[in-house]
């Protein structure tokens, strides 16, 4: 059974046309990487750029973040309903709505629709998370946020800022007069922009070259391509029905139990589907955490993806073999009005993530992915003060330098780049220099914490601990950590991840432990520092390679003892010496 | 003056271009010795002085110079054959060669294991001490510390240390400290200095090109005097220059000062060979200067007569590899080539490549065991390879298993195998015209106004397929297509680089301080270029500064020429300049924004006196014959009787109209249907995709 198995399909034009609008996505990337201002596009990397048809289709999505990407028909299909009467060339859309197919307040998306011939045919989209959105407080993170109201974020559903290519100043002077920074905020706006008029521009190109019946030939084609794909690899798979739980964290005052989270997953080799249940989920509760329908559809896609051939194509073609159900009112289902979703792009999101693709695991080795580092802690924290190094001026930026560690797998060890499971690793890191160098701002260290690692026959990477303070005048800082109590899970014999844990040093010199939802002041001299959490392992530890086991221990990743303890291997001679080799008998006693 | 030598030293071939009073007359080519380079060299360039009927004492005795290019530092990397080396950072920051800046290629990928740092952790070192950004110590280097470490790399036997100390750019007291405690305590070990190298702001990318640079100083300085030792003994008493990544030569000391530099310098040559080629030709618009070899395709740019540069230079895959971080020529290497395997995935879909046949077993009419269809056997099913006659003769090809392998597809396609095979060539054009469109697209050059200049020896197949997809009109096929980057070390100017970090911004413009920076690079790479005959005319010193709009992040080069700032007029001219390089690239530009300067670099340009020069000869079209025909299809409805044409047998001003394949020793010329070829005075091919007149 494969869709639309005919002779029309052209393999040869299909990958042609298909290759040209990768680079159109590209081009799109790369404009807005860099002209935007603010570190968090610039430097992460937190933004996604893709390509809609007219009738909402994902058609493509480069280098994406899955958090991001998945999405992006929900926004295109928001724009529609609001304009589809004086939808007209030359127009630009500035959609963050959450309510409205958006993930989360703080992603700015521009949505530009491309007209050929006076037909719309496409939009092009770019969303970016916004170094600030003008929320009650210097964050774009607010976990504790009662409601939307207290969240206090501007809302934009779909509103049109460019007509003829003109731009609304209206709404830019609405912006300036409560985004904190305005003008790194108008930078990363034009350079938004600016990457959907550059797609634009080349669909327009495109569409000249090949014609407009051929393009319109090949989107057929391309999503029913992308769908066979994804119906060759779920034959793949055994019939089963897996179940997974989780938790976020409790969070003090707003959320004393934590959320628990339940996932269903059926898999139908039959039907070449896959079908994710996540109705059986406590309703929205008053706090920043409760998810909008895109981030629970691209985090438990994304999960999907994360155990299937990398290699297949993310758009609605693919998608369309994954059933989805979600319940109105659900904290990971579709929200409801005015709760907050001002975290929804990370947490509980990033359980989703582990959770699906770690329920694979259950069909046995070869299969799913560890619960890859969870938590966004100091190393993501959104800074924000007066910077007194000069002339006073307002900064506010969310820090991308150290995250969770990256799960274990079934031929790999997890990435110490991982960051978080919403994106995967695909992110950029900052420099400490350029940080420095823009915020009054002074790191003390960053590095791995040896021995952190969740173990297993591949191991999840370990934890990366920094600490950091103002240099002058004070630093407010923000995080919602999350994996302060639910560690990542290992799974099929793989241990837990470590959780995380966070400081305040007082210029006393005293640490104070911090709880997993951050909001300080720190003066100049005081200093924040701390983990988020490691990856979970992938199967059993006593099974690692030993080579492997000397290698981690030589490197620093892994300590004497536990490569003893828990991966049960033991040595002669010592690292500093450079004897340290592997006492095979030992080791096997220790093994068996 | 007499002769010139330039040699170009891959894993495989050794390549030699040999010049006499400023004109090529032959070329070399012979096996590379990797035991002993010299002996490559030598049999190289014998063969070249038999090609120009000169006896080999008198080349050697009467060269002025020769300049050489190896890829034998890339190799030593490749094959992890580099020094011991350890790493010294700031206290706390082990892990900045680790973790890098990040980034994933595919972010559903979990099958490999993250890719280790350039220098392991283990020989990873942190000294006590911290700078500020501005400069201000924070915490003093602690000496006994430093004294211990010494001595700890000292006992551990290391060959080499890298030293990358946060903001060392700003303040390198700290570096300077710990380079003089080496030199003191262990003088043999090889350090390099991260500010000295490549001050730059991130420090990933300072440590990266240090580590990279350390590692290579003992390895690359014994090969180089070795070289110089040779070739003294045969009784060559001329200059010897080593070409250098930053698109020139420079002499021997430096090089062994900055082996980094050695890295990619063959690619980074074919840009200057381009750019030589034009100029005979009298093109005097931008460049795309291409190189096609077995298993890649590289293109670099020639931008108003200038090359251009990138910090982004990957050693090995974006992300997960090592990146150069210095400021080299801007060369995209994408994986496409005439071993590149065409096959369908499980739906159906085309791909050619990544996946390569390569030379072992190569493609199925190698007949070495290859089964599978590759581009070269597409060129032979298309008729545009005559099995008879590739390579000039040295190497027959089956076409019955290139047309075996072919059909394989062609029945899974459902279409003929001509058809196929047409797919695949365009196919794989496509993803070459790709690679061209990332590069221009980032440098804001338009394809359609520019010229292509082709090397490599399967260039001559598609190039002008590529060509009429970019809407370019115009190509160049030099003569000596085959050997691009030897051709491009026989035109390439001494180059010196130097560069310092020195954030300012428009608005608060440091006038001092970047006067005194812009005086200390001028002094530097003016003795750096000492090596090198001073009394060459038209030595300049060329400026940039690495520039960018308030809070933007990532610069653009800037040039400038101004070595002294005296007040608002000169900084608003370089403000002005900055804002035409940002339109160019961006196409906006934003006059309320202050511009940020933050890397001032100097180059001395000593030129090599061997200009490229417009042929001055008039051009005498007329057509050209040949009473051979083949059959060749080109995607029409059947096959074409096509006339066929030896190089050799065609004079300057020759035209061949297309349909038309031109056959040379190393490489074949396709001339499609609607357009041509004409050999030029010059002897190189000029293609035209309009089948009309030169314009």
């Amino acid at each position: 059974m494969t869709v639309d198995d005919t002779a029309t399909f052209d393999p040869y034009m299909t990958a042609i046309i298909h290759n040209r609008i990768q680079g159109i996505v590209r081009e799109m990337t790369n404009t807005l990487l860099r002209a935007a201002r603010s570190t968090v596009i610039n430097t992460a990397r937190d933004f996604s750029c893709s390509i809609c048809t007219a009738d909402n289709q994902l058609l493509a999505v480069g280098e994406g973040l899955p958090i991001h990407i998945f999405g992006s028909g929900l926004l295109t299909e928001a724009m529609g309903k609001f304009h589809a009467e004086s939808l007209a060339e030359g127009d630009c859309f500035l959609h963050n709505d959450p309510y409205n197919g958006n993930s989360h307040a703080a992603d700015h998306a521009f949505l530009t629709p491309v007209f050929v011939d006076g037909e719309h045919l496409f939009t092009a989209v770019a969303k970016a998370h916004q170094a600030d959105i003008g929320n009650s407080v210097p964050t774009t993170y607010m976990a504790t946020a009662q409601d939307q109201y207290q969240e206090g974020a501007l809302i934009f559903p779909a509103v049109r800022i460019q007509s003829k290519y003109e731009t609304n100043q209206d709404i830019v002077r609405m912006c300036e007069a409560r985004i904190r920074a305005p003008r790194q905020w108008y930078g990363d706006f034009l350079a938004g922009i600016g990457a959907t008029r550059i797609a634009e521009r080349r669909l327009k190109e495109l569409c000249a070259k090949y014609g407009v019946e051929t393009i319109k030939r090949f989107i057929k084609d391309w999503l029913n391509y992308s769908e066979n794909r994804m119906i060759n690899a779920i034959r793949e798979l055994p019939e089963a029905s897996l179940h997974n739980n989780g938790a976020h964290d409790p969070i003090a005052d707003v959320l004393p139990d934590g959320i628990e989270i339940n996932i269903k997953i059926n898999v139908k080799p039959e039907d070449a589907t896959i079908e994710l249940d996540l109705l059986d989920n406590a309703d929205n509760m008053p706090c920043g955490l409760n998810v909008s329908e895109a981030c629970v559809v691209s985090a438990c896609f994304a999960g999907v993806f994360n155990v299937l051939d990398p290699s297949i194509p993310r758009n609605s073609g693919s998608i369309r073999r994954l059933r989805i159900s979600l319940r109105d009112g659900s904290i990971c289902g579709r929200p409801k009005f005015p709760h907050s979703c001002s975290v929804a792009t990370t947490n509980v999101s990033d359980r989703l993530v582990n959770m699906t693709h770690s329920a694979f695991a259950q069909l046995g080795e070869g299969h799913g992915l560890a619960e890859g580092g969870v938590g966004m802690g100091a190393g993501g924290g959104v800074i924000s003060g007066y910077d007194t190094r000069g002339a006073e001026t307002p900064y506010i930026n969310q820090l991308i330098v150290a995250g969770a560690g990256g799960p274990g797998a079934p031929s790999a060890d997890g990435w110490p780049t991982w960051a978080l499971p919403v994106n995967a690793g695909l992110m950029y890191r900052d420099s400490i220099e350029v940080e420095e160098f823009k915020h009054p701002m002074l790191f003390d260290y960053l590095r791995i914490v040896p021995g952190s690692a969740g173990a297993g026959k591949f191991r999840g990477s370990p934890a990366t601990e920094l600490s950091y303070g103002p240099t002058a005048g004070d630093m407010e800082v923000h995080w919602p950590c999350d994996g302060t109590v639910h560690a990542p899970k290992g799974i099929l014999g793989g241990l837990d991840g470590c959780t995380a844990r966070h400081f305040r040093l007082l210029q006393s010199g005293k640490a104070e432990e911090l709880p997993n939802v951050v909001a300080v002041t720190l003066g100049v001299g005081e200093r924040v520092s701390g983990y988020s959490t490691s990856g979970g392992g992938y199967g059993d530890p006593k099974e690692r390679d030993p080579k492997k086991v000397l290698k981690d221990v030589l490197e620093g990743y892994e300590t004497v003892e536990r490569a003893k303890e828990v991966y049960g291997v033991a040595f002669t001679g010592d690292v500093a010496g450079e004897t340290l080799a592997i006492d095979k008998g030992a080791t096997a006693a220790l093994r068996t | 003056m007499a002769y010139a030598i330039s040699v170009d030293t891959g894993g495989t071939f050794t390549d030699v271009v040999i010049s006499k009073n400023h004109n090529l007359i032959a070329i070399g080519k012979s096996l590379t010795t990797k035991e002993r380079i010299f002996s490559g060299v030598k049999d190289a360039i014998l063969n070249a002085s038999g090609n120009a009927g000169v006896d080999i004492a008198e080349i050697f005795n009467e060269t002025d110079r020769i300049i050489y290019g190896t890829t034998h530092a890339t190799n030593a990397i490749v094959t992890r054959n580099t020094a011991k080396t350890a790493f010294l950072t700031t206290k706390g920051f082990p892990d900045i060669l680790l973790l890098k800046e990040g980034g994933k290629l595919s972010a559903h990928d979990f099958s490999n294991d993250y890719s280790a740092p350039y220098i392991p952790r283990i020989n990873t070192f942190e000294v006590d001490e911290r700078i500020m950004f501005d400069g201000a110590i924070h915490r003093p280097l602690d000496k006994t510390n430093a004294l211990c470490l010494v001595e700890e790399i000292k006992r551990r036997n290391f060959e080499a240390v890298a030293v990358c100390l946060l903001w060392s750019i700003s303040n390198p007291v700290h570096e300077l400290l710990f380079g003089e405690l080496l030199q003191e305590h262990a003088p043999n070990i090889a350090v390099s200095l991260s500010h000295q190298l490549n001050p730059v702001m991130r420090e990933y990318r300072r440590a990266s090109a240090t580590a990279i640079d350390a590692s290579l100083k003992p390895l690359m300085q014994k090969h180089l005097r070795s070289l110089e030792e040779d070739l003294n003994n045969v009784g060559f008493d001329g200059e010897l220059y080593v070409s250098t990544v930053a698109g020139g030569c420079n002499n021997v000391s430096s090089l062994i000062e900055q082996p980094i530099y050695m890295i990619g310098s063959g690619p980074a040559m074919a840009p200057i060979a381009g750019s030589a080629f034009a100029t005979e030709e009298g093109t005097k618009t931008d460049l795309i200067v291409c190189d096609t070899g077995g298993t890649t395709f590289d293109v670099g740019l020639v931008r108003d007569g200038n090359l251009t540069f990138t910090r982004e230079t990957w050693l090995g895959p974006k992300y997960s590899g090592d990146l150069l971080g210095i400021s080299a020529v801007d060369v995209r290497s994408v994986g496409a080539g005439g071993g590149s395997i065409a096959w369908l995935d499980d739906a159906g879909l085309m791909h050619v490549g990544p996946q390569s046949a390569g030379s072992n077993p190569g493609p199925a009419c190698y007949n070495q065991g290859g089964e599978k269809p590759t581009v070269t056997d597409a060129a032979v099913v298309l008729g545009y390879i005559d099995p008879n006659y590739f390579l000039g003769s040295r190497m027959k090809l089956n076409s019955e298993a290139a047309f075996a392998a072919i059909q394989t597809l062609a029945d899974e396609l459902g279409v003929g195998v001509q058809d196929t095979a047409w797919q695949i060539l365009r196919f794989a054009s496509d993803f070459m015209m790709r690679a061209i469109s990332d590069i221009t697209i980032n440098e804001g050059l338009d394809p359609r106004e520019s010229t292509i200049v082709a090397g490599g020896g399967a260039a001559g197949l598609n190039i002008m397929m590529i060509a009429e997809e970019l809407n370019c009109s115009k190509v160049i096929l030099p003569r000596v297509a085959s050997v691009l980057s030897a051709s491009g070390m026989q035109f390439s100017n001494i180059v010196a680089e130097q560069s310092a970090s020195l954030p300012t911004v428009s608005s608060n413009f440091s006038y001092e301080k970047v006067n005194t920076v812009l005086a200390e690079l001028i002094d530097r790479v003016e003795r750096l270029g000492t090596g090198s005959r001073k009394d060459r005319d038209g030595t300049v010193i060329e400026l940039t500064v690495e520039a960018r709009y308030e809070s933007q992040v990532w610069e653009l080069d800037t040039p400038f020429t101004s070595s002294i700032f005296d007040g608002q007029s000169s900084v608003a001219t370089l403000v002005e300049a900055f804002h035409k390089v940002h339109e160019r690239v961006f196409a906006v530009r934003d006059e309320t924004s202050d511009v940020e300067f933050i890397n001032w670099k100097a180059k001395l340009v000593v030129p090599s006196g061997i200009n490229a020069e417009q042929n001055p000869e008039k051009r005498d079209p007329r057509s050209a014959t040949t009473d051979q025909h083949r059959s060749c299809f080109f995607g029409l409805e059947k096959e074409i009787s096509t006339p066929i044409y030896r190089a050799t047998e065609l004079l300057p001003g020759h035209v061949v109209s297309g349909p038309a394949i031109i056959e040379a020793e190393t490489t074949t010329v396709v001339v499609f249907p609607k357009m041509s070829a004409e050999v030029t005075m010059s002897g190189n091919f000029s293609l035209l995709s309009d089948n009309g007149e030169t314009k």
